[in-house]
């Protein structure tokens, strides 16, 4: 077997995976619960699917970009709390209680600027003072899980935060109408087309532009960047910076579409960073990949609101939504363990330095 | 992290350590609270009284269990992140071991003795077991461990958290709970009167790092340990089956943090409750053992002093008004510092302390 | 052969480079003259890489000057260089496998409009340099680098440099992964780029290759330059003296004992490499107490995962390995150890030794279950101390003192250290995998010495090698390994060197008289025929 059949085959596996996956699961929700497949897959799973996979999708894409260059972030987790956090606060400090849809917006920029500012530190650290990525990462997510709530209390004397606001979907007159594609289509959350663009427009850069070729081969073999002329930690210093501000914007977009901050346990991001981990690993670092990587995990998170509207019973019993709630974990070890040897780049991790 | 001198490790910790200890007093300073009560308060609320140094020791009790357990594998260069989900599935495991087979033992002590030695193996077994599980699925297909452990700790947690809800919980129960552990199963009160401490449990503690650290040090099967963690090809060609190896090493990890949740379950709570509520001991444990450069007896001290910040925090909140998350924020940056001993290098150069030129 | 009235192309004038305590070059001047070849010769280890890295821009000099086609430069970057139309082809290739042949080439100078990168101009301008010098690359321009044959990829580094507009190009040791045939196209290539105007410095440490190509040959020792000869008036025997400061001649040992009974062996084993695909297909080999079997063969032809195959450290897929008439093919790498299979590992760096180790517990290493630094898995660290300074005495290692990291010696004094632990074994049988590479010649003839008198005290020794003249001098039996294939065993006395150099290069020899004293056939492969 030649390398490129090789490489090939991953791509068929990957796509073959992610059917058979979706086939088990309307298998086991049509033999096991005896539920009509219409009353899982209906238009608000879907657009419920592509709300929650959005933030994922970001994050992922910034994690990949991070890692084709040659640093695995594994802060994705702590950078999506501090965007959610900072998204809250911002809008709550403009708009209290009742903050007004241009107050959302804004909030998610500043959001975005505050993780970058921090992810700035975070990349100097890894680059600079060549800190272990994966124990850098791990604080970066203990932080997260600290400082979030810490500042919930301070603003707001417990760690939730009151209601504020949710992004309003937009909607197009009569097209928002057609059955089935007008309510997703036509009437859709702005953010989920803000992600798709993202998705597009990262895939263009990392495989059509020269800096996307750069960030190929930092990740790959960075002396011969280096050699080529082109500074290989000026690259990771861009890519490690995005990642932060894109998983701090994947954070600030989930809080939009909630309409409040939730710090207890593991806070609201609830594990989205790592399962964006897993989404770009799944599609082998391409973006478009990634991004249908997380439609799977956030679809598996949505099945529980389907089977409890559905009134799915298992053996008589209700089905407990917690349990239900596990689905996207159970998920991702499944698909780390049967897509588990990615090819990773080859230098990821190690820090570079032009004389050794 | 490895390759740093004993002094030089001593150092990176002290430094870590201070730094973050001094940014939350800034943080403090920032928010409008006075900073130097709140550092007042974090030393009289962990050793201020005889009760609030009890209550510290039960916390560096549970933290040198959970650091030993992190620190034997990431010693072998094994990232188990999941010692939170083994020691709650290792905990519930003690707690219904000990329930179900108390109405087949004596009431009196040597019955108290068997049941919490029962208690102690269930957790070991349980805990070793739902560790081995991310290993084997390291070993042998290539799941990144980091990711599946975290995502085991979040199952453990729904899971436990479901059936302490639901078909654990007994009628007569206002709060999420198990049944209680019989009376006859609890570590002897000595020298401190904590319902939640006994210094039996701090030594029994105390035993297990001294064993693991002798186990590192001075038997083949630590050396083939710590020698995959240092360069795992020349592990291999000096006859360690590396696949097995990470088995072995998640499995006595996670045994370790399994009796965390025994420990937790008999000496601290009586009974068990929904994990979502019992504290980050399996992350702050990371923390610990990081700060200790993965060294089993480093973990002690690092243990006392995260035990220290965990005792504090009501004391804290309550006096200074200061929100008790900060604690865990410090956890964060402490562990932020240990991560980057080329910061310390540099700021001991420019400085002109330690002129140990690397 | 050279216009001398002009300045010369490069100039390098009292160059110094140390790292740390080391002086890697001291004081080097060097003289590329336009339009010709310029070997910089050396054993490894004498700082021609270093010298070239500064006038690369990769390094920075600590003293000294550059001067390109007169002018006084400093380079403080690759870009640097580049930009004065020099070009570097690292022996470690420079490439990004997953990328594609275009892609690579342009990697940094990428031809863009409206923001996206232009491959279809790209393309243009490479074929025609490819047209020019009569590369064929163009036809692999969409291919990933790794699907290349390691020929190919060196082509696709000169084409990249030439498209970034060289004028000199540095080849850094470029037949070091070559077989032969792949040498005399890159022979000829440098000639036709010679015949073009390009001015090439040629780093080998290869006499023959030098003399062969070159007009011109810098001999460098110990960081110094020892002096400039033109090839036209100077022999091998002279450059070698140069090279190593005395007059080295590798004669073939006499040998006194006779071979004895087989005690290792495998019969038809095939083996997968790392990336899944076949490295060692249907090979047979037999040990004999009492004889080293060489191994020869151009690197990455299977001798690796053969290697890795007898010792127990990579399953084979078929065949089946016996020791002393047990059947070990299922044995793992712990229990071959303590039958006694020794192995002295190819890469010292990352298998041979833990470098963050002292020696103390480097001595340990693969010692693990063996009495008596090992009793029912407690640990004797008294008996592996005094293990430790037993080695560093035996074997002369520098520093003396067993407290130091492995890191902290040099590879010489690492590869005695290895070498005398896996003797330490107490062995029957000691498969040594390119056990001179990077050493110094002291200590080469220190090792030699040491397998030579393994031999002679009874055991079956296997020495894998590239290196001709030390299969020559140590084996008693040569098989040579093409392909993953063993394609012919020979009589080391009755074979010359350039019979061997066929044979490693895939040739198999007419002439039968060559083998005609060998021993009988039993390491010959079944797909000989």
């Amino acid at each position: 077997m030649s390398v490129a059949d090789y490489t090939s085959s991953r791509r068929v596996r990957l796509g073959g995976l992610a059917v058979v996956t979706l086939g088990a699961l309307a298998a086991v929700a049509v033999l096991v619960f005896d539920v009509p497949l219409e009353r899982i897959f209906t238009v608000g799973f879907i657009n419920r699917t592509l709300v929650g996979a959005s933030p994922i999708a970001l994050a992922a894409i910034g994690g990949l970009y991070a890692e084709k260059s040659g640093v695995f972030n594994i802060g994705l987790e702590g950078f999506m709390i501090f965007g959610a956090i900072t998204a809250a606060a911002a809008m709550y400090g403009m708009g209290g209680t009742s903050p007004s849809q241009p107050h959302i917006w804004l909030a998610i920029a500043i959001a975005v600027a505050f993780t970058l500012a921090l992810t700035i530190l975070y990349a100097v650290l890894l680059i600079r003072y060549k800190a272990d990525q994966i124990v850098a990462g791990l604080a970066i997510w203990f932080m997260g899980l600290g400082f979030a709530p810490f500042a919930a209390s301070l603003l707001w004397d417990t760690v939730r935060s009151p209601g504020l606001a949710s992004i309003n979907n937009y909607s197009v007159p009569y097209l928002a109408e057609i059955p089935y594609l007008g309510s997703i289509v036509f009437n859709q959350s702005p953010l989920v087309v803000f992600t798709l663009v993202v998705v597009i427009v990262s895939w263009i850069f990392l495989y059509r532009t020269q800096y996307g070729y750069w960030i190929q081969a930092a990740g790959d073999n960075p002396k011969a960047l280096d050699t080529a002329g082109v500074d290989v930690n000026r690259v990771r210093y861009a890519t490690v910076i995005f990642s932060g501000a894109m998983a701090g914007l994947g954070g600030a977009v989930l809080l939009a579409h909630a309409g409040d901050f939730i710090g207890t346990g593991d806070t609201m991001v609830d594990g989205r960073g790592w399962i964006a981990i897993v989404a770009y690993l799944f599609g082998n670092y391409n973006p478009i990949g990634a991004a249908l990587a997380a439609l799977l995990f956030a679809g598996l998170d949505m099945l529980q609101i389907q089977f409890q509207t559905a009134d799915i019973t298992l053996f008589g019993r209700d089905i407990s939504a917690r349990l239900m709630g596990l689905a996207p974990y159970v998920g991702v070890i499944i698909v780390l363990t049967v897509w588990g040897k990615t090819r990773m780049p080859s230098s990821v991790g190690e820090p570079y330095e032009k004389e050794e | 992290m490895l390759d740093a001198t004993v002094y030089e490790r001593i150092g990176i910790a002290v430094g870590s350590t201070a730094l973050a200890l001094l940014i939350s007093l800034v943080i403090v300073a920032a928010v409008g609270h006075d900073p130097l009560q709140f550092a007042r308060d974090l030393i009289v609320g962990s050793f201020g009284s005889r009760r609030a140094f009890s209550r510290t020791l039960q916390f560096t009790t549970l933290f040198i269990l959970a650091g030993v357990a992190v620190a034997v594998a990431f010693r072998a260069g094994v990232f188990n992140i999941g010692v939170q989900g083994q020691l709650i599935i290792g905990g519930i495991s003690a707690t219904l071991a000990i329930i179900w087979v108390a109405p087949f033992l004596p009431n009196g002590v040597g019955g108290g003795i068997a049941l919490a030695l029962l208690g102690l193996i269930a957790a070991m077994v349980t805990g070793g077991l739902y560790a081995a599980f991310p290993g084997v699925l390291k070993a042998y297909y290539g799941a990144n461990e980091i990711i599946t452990t975290i995502m085991l700790n979040f199952i453990a947690i729904g899971i436990v958290g479901w059936a302490v809800d639901g078909p654990l919980r007994p009628d007569d129960a206002r709060s999420v709970r198990t049944d209680y552990l019989p009376d006859n199963v609890a570590l002897p009160q000595l020298l401190f009167e904590n319902p939640n401490f006994s210094i039996v449990g701090l030594a029994f503690a105390l035993v297990v790092a001294i064993v693991i650290s002798i186990v590192m040090t001075r038997t083949s099967l630590g050396y083939d340990m710590v020698t995959s963690g240092h360069q795992e090809p020349a592990a291999t060609f000096s006859g360690v089956a590396s696949k097995r190896m990470i088995v072995t090493t998640m499995t006595l990890s996670g045994m370790i943090a399994g009796l965390v949740g025994a420990i937790f379950a008999i000496m601290v709570q009586g009974y068990f409750i929904d994990p979502s509520g019992i504290g980050n001991y399996g992350f702050d444990a990371i923390a610990v053992s990081l700060l200790a450069a993965n060294n089993p007896l480093g973990v002690v001290p690092a243990a006392l002093l995260f035990g220290a910040l965990d005792s504090s925090s009501s004391y804290v909140q309550i006096n200074s008004g200061v929100p008790v998350q900060l604690i865990d924020g410090i956890v964060g940056l402490v562990v932020l510092f240990v991560a980057a001993p080329e910061l310390f290098r540099m700021i001991a150069k420019r400085t002109g302390l330690g002129g140990d030129d690397r | 052969m050279s216009v001398k009235n002009e300045p010369a192309k490069v100039r390098l004038e009292g160059i110094t480079k140390t790292f740390g305590d080391v002086v890697a070059n001291d004081n080097v001047d060097f003289t590329l003259e336009e339009g010709t070849i310029h070997a910089l010769l050396g054993e490894n280890g004498s700082g021609k890489t270093t010298l070239m890295s500064v006038l690369y821009g990769l390094y920075d000099q600590d003293e000294g000057s550059i001067y390109v086609d007169g002018d006084h430069r400093t380079f403080t970057s690759p870009q640097d260089a580049m930009n004065a139309g020099v070009g570097m082809i690292h022996q470690h290739f420079q490439l990004i496998e997953p990328m594609t042949v275009l892609q690579n080439v342009i990697l940094g100078h990428e031809p863009t409009v409206n923001g996206l990168v232009d491959e279809d101009a790209a393309r243009d301008d490479i074929e025609e340099i490819c047209s020019r010098y009569g590369f064929n690359v163009d036809q692999h321009l969409e291919t990933p680098v790794e699907e290349l044959d390691l020929g190919t990829r060196q082509r696709v580094e000169i084409v990249k440099s030439l498209y970034r507009g060289a004028e000199i190009l540095i080849l850094d040791e470029p037949t070091a992964v070559l077989t032969p045939q792949e040498v005399d196209g890159l022979m000829t290539l440098m000639e036709d780029l010679r015949k073009a105007g390009r001015s090439l410095i040629f780093i080998s440490h290869k006499l023959d290759e030098v003399l062969q190509i070159a007009d011109q040959i810098t001999v460098l020792r110990d960081g110094a330059a020892v002096g400039t000869v033109d090839a036209a008036d100077t022999h091998e025997q002279e450059l070698a003296r140069m090279m190593v400061g005395r007059e080295v001649l590798f004669d073939r040992l006499s040998r006194e004992t006779s071979v004895g009974d087989p005690v290792f062996a495998a019969e038809e084993i095939s083996v997968l490499g790392d990336r899944g695909l076949e490295q060692v297909s249907e090979v047979d080999v037999t040990v004999r107490e009492s004889e080293i079997l060489g191994i020869a063969g151009v690197q990455g032809n299977g001798q690796t995962e053969l290697a890795e195959a007898l010792t127990g450290l990579r399953p084979v897929e078929s065949g089946k390995i016996s020791f002393r008439d047990a059947d070990i093919t299922e044995t793992g790498r712990r229990r071959r150890i303590e039958l006694g299979i020794g192995y002295i590992p190819g890469d010292r760096q990352i298998e041979g030794l833990v470098q963050n180790y002292d020696l103390v517990k480097n001595a340990l290493l693969g010692n693990q279950t063996i009495e008596p630094y090992a009793k029912n898995g407690w640990l004797d660290w008294g008996a592996v101390s005094e293990h430790a300074d037993e080695i560093i005495e035996e074997f002369d290692v520098q520093p003396p003192n067993a407290s130091v990291r492995a890191t902290s010696l040099s590879g010489g004094n690492q590869q005695k250290f290895i070498v005398g632990r896996e003797i330490g074994h107490e062995p029957t049988v000691m498969v040594a995998a390119h056990p001179t590479r990077g050493v110094d010649i002291g200590s080469i003839e220190f090792i030699h010495n040491r397998l030579i008198e393994l031999r002679d005290d009874g055991l079956g020794v296997v020495v894998i090698s590239s290196k001709l003249d030390e299969i020559q001098k140590l084996a008693d039996r040569i098989a040579v390994m093409y392909e993953g294939e063993f394609i012919r065993t020979v009589d080391p006395d009755e074979v010359t060197e350039e019979e061997l150099g066929l044979l490693m290069a895939g040739k198999r020899l007419e002439d039968e008289s060559v083998d005609a004293d060998a021993e009988p056939v039993e390491t010959d492969s079944e797909a000989q025929s």
